[in-house]
């Protein structure tokens, strides 16, 4: 009996043009897509910011700010001459974010221990936000410190040439001072935008199934096939049984395809390969848990609407939701404080954390126990949910 | 065969079937007709277990329905009135998976599949997808996927509804073949000519409740009466309705027609009267003995207009 049920079920989808494409295609185009979008967002070596350096100073100091801004691949210099407001306003409106401002005083202010005026004057473009402004600050401050430092050093060669001289050598650069890591990596080792965006993708896609799921089942309902079955003494959970096995395999399937996609495709855009992490078991635990938890959904959906245009706006509706609030489409970390708290009630954060889990921080299968278990106790909780309500419309006949 | 004893299903505050009786033989076709909410798909939904009753006693096959649910539906077949079939499946995919479904295999499977094909002559469609079916061949398979556990009893809900009458007249062949075969057919339609062409007895429902029933002889033998229909072209309904309460024994259906039981020529003169007082133009005016859709439409149309 449900080598028949799930013969039929996959041979439905496998007819189904529709829900193919937005089974297997549309996921895979959004992890190439986004992979791509975001690699300047999460890379090391592509700049955020434009600048371009105003120079009145023209000393060996000056050019020390610019040659250590150079440095800085957050920062990406426009070589323009800017002579007037007029010019300064025309850059900030076109590709420059922000214009350093180097005056004639700058090296004399350098060495004062009480400054009138600021060393630095900064023009920053209205559409910098904040965050990114904050980034050209800690970078500036940071030189202006080591090049205080260097005239105090200078001043005291003079007087004091012993202390002067143990001020040498010392190092400001970042990857001399601080060492980072990142976690579950290894050493130089850094997350890439396929590393961090592949797995969103893969749970958003999951959810996919919900529309062509619920959409077979409601055909099956209004035009009395689920009626006949019942009246064949096929059982509600053998019902049931017969959708949740093949879309579990269908689960798996576009799971695989997705990360064949990132492992072999990304890397032909120019973008970095997805890496798998260290546990299979841990992926195919955290698949099978998001897996129960859309064809829940799905079933659930189907079960209490009563056309296939309902369910298709539901569930499309209910799928964005659940991304939009799981951290899928804006990442966790960019929301305020209880948003990020709200993203707990959504079962695709459970499951991106999950997958986060195996993808970027290199846990293994005991890390994921956890979210497996909430999203499979999520998806059977509501197919329960489904079949009180279906069994109560089968036997009202509604 | 099938033993209906003081049927009463309730639904909340509704009674759609009360204290009804009714017994089919086996072998024969026995026809059902009410009209819209007369309970006949309440009944269809007991005989075949999918939803419940109060009070009242079923036997089929000679097995109380209760305790012998799946027994009985393993031995019986529901055709719905819709096609309850894939269309995206191939005529033999849908055979195979409606056996399977019933775990019908091995030799079984393919004599049964054989008889579903040959009975409903769907040999030359086998490996077409259900989509490219013209409408009687769909309704073709819908009843195929129905004999695939060769059941012996056949529950029929409207099975030529929306299709040409020569798929009509074929599929009305294939129903009554399978009296042949010793099986019994309830069959459901609004179609008071297949009724009279192929059942051997039948009931009439109404309200919740069987108002006649028996051979289609005995219904038809006991009314040697006559009657006249006439038809208007475009009259007020509330009109047409309130002449008719004003005439003893005339009843108003299909919005246009008024039907008048044992005419006289006082009795016509009277009403045709009424209808030229009120501007009420004439297409045709027809005498007929009385036949089964003149009794449904006695039995039935005070109760509900729509008949």
């Amino acid at each position: 009996m449900l080598k028949a049920m799930l013969i039929k079920e996959f041979i439905l989808i496998m007819r189904d043009k529709h829900a193919l494409a937005a089974l297997f295609i549309m996921p895979s185009i959004f992890i190439l897509i986004m992979s791509m979008a975001l690699k300047d967002t999460f890379g090391n070596d592509h700049a955020l910011l434009n600048y371009t350096i105003i120079d009145r100073n023209q000393t060996v100091q000056s050019e020390q700010v610019n040659t250590l801004l150079r440095v800085n691949t957050l920062f990406q210099k426009h070589d323009l001459v800017i002579k007037d407001q007029t010019e300064l306003q025309k850059a900030l409106n076109g590709d420059v974010h922000f214009v350093i401002s180097i005056p004639s005083d700058f090296t004399e202010n350098l060495g004062k221990k009480q400054l009138d005026t600021a060393l630095l004057h900064i023009d920053v473009a209205t559409d910098v936000k904040p965050e990114m402004v904050s980034l050209v600050k800690s970078a500036l401050a940071g030189i202006i410190r080591q090049q205080r430092l260097q005239k105090i050093q200078n001043d005291l060669k003079i007087f004091l040439p012993d202390i002067a001289q143990k001020l040498d050598g010392f190092s400001f650069e970042a990857q001399d001072v601080l060492d980072i890591h990142y976690n579950g990596m290894k050493a130089e080792q850094v997350p890439s935008s396929t590393q961090q965006s592949v797995p969103s993708w893969i749970v958003f896609g999951m959810f996919f199934i919900i529309i062509p799921m619920s959409t077979i089942f409601i055909n099956e309902r209004t035009q009395n096939t689920l009626l006949r079955m019942h009246a064949m003494n096929i059982s509600i959970p053998a019902l049931f049984t017969g959708k949740i096995v093949p879309y579990m395999v269908i689960n798996q399937i576009q799971v695989w395809l997705m990360i064949g996609v990132g492992i072999f495709i990304v890397p032909l855009l120019g973008a970095e390969a997805l890496t798998l992490g260290n546990s299979i078991a841990g992926l195919v635990m955290v698949s099978t848990g998001l897996s129960l938890a859309a064809i829940g959904t799905s079933i659930l959906i189907a079960v209490s609407v009563n056309t296939v245009e309902q369910a298709t706006t539901i569930g499309g509706i209910s799928n964005i939701l659940f991304g939009a609030i799981g951290g899928i489409m804006v990442p966790k970390f960019f929301m305020p404080q209880v948003m990020q708290t709200l993203t707990n009630i959504s079962p695709m954060s459970w499951g991106l954390e999950g997958f986060l889990d195996i993808f970027l921080r290199g846990l293994g299968a005991q890390a994921v126990i956890k979210e497996s278990l909430a999203l499979a106790g999520f998806g059977v909780g509501l197919l329960m949910i489904a079949w009180l309500i279906f069994s109560y419309r089968t036997k009202r006949g509604i | 065969m099938i033993s209906i004893r003081n049927l009463v299903k309730r639904y909340d505050d509704q009674l759609p079937l009360q204290q009804l009786n009714l017994r089919a033989e086996k072998g024969i076709i026995f026809g059902r007709l009410g009209p819209n909410g007369a309970g006949k798909t309440t009944l269809i939904s007991i005989l075949n277990g999918l939803t419940n009753f109060q009070e009242g006693e079923i036997e089929i096959l000679g097995l109380p329905l209760r305790k012998n649910l799946k027994a009985i539906r393993r031995r019986s077949t529901f055709i719905p009135q819709s096609l309850a079939l894939y269309d995206h499946l191939s005529v033999i995919e849908n055979l195979r998976f409606f056996a399977g479904i019933q775990s019908i295999s091995g030799e079984t499977l393919r004599k049964n599949i054989d008889y579903a094909i040959s009975v409903n002559r769907l040999q030359p469609l086998t490996e077409k997808k259900a989509s490219t079916l013209s409408g009687g061949q769909k309704r073709r398979l819908n009843i195929a996927i129905g004999l695939l556990n060769n059941p012996d009893i056949l529950y029929f809900d409207e099975p030529t509804v929306g299709i040409d009458p020569e798929s009509r007249g074929e599929i009305l062949e294939t129903i009554r073949s399978f009296k042949h075969d010793n099986k019994t057919v309830i069959y459901t339609s609004h179609y008071m000519e297949e009724i009279e062409k192929i059942c051997d007895e039948a009931a009439i429902l109404n309200a919740g409740e069987i108002v006649r029933q028996g051979s289609l002889t005995s219904l038809l033998q006991n009314n040697n009466d006559h009657s006249a229909v006439i038809e208007c072209i475009h009259p007020n309904r509330e009109q047409l309705s309130k002449i008719a309460d004003g005439h003893d024994g005339t009843e108003l259906f299909n919005s246009n027609k008024l039907m008048v039981l044992r005419p006289n020529s006082k009795k016509m003169a009277a009403l045709l009267a009424d209808l030229e007082a009120k501007d009420i133009q004439l297409k045709q005016i027809r005498y007929d003995s009385i036949n089964l859709e003149s009794l449904f439409i006695s039995l039935t149309s005070r109760e509900n207009p729509d008949a």
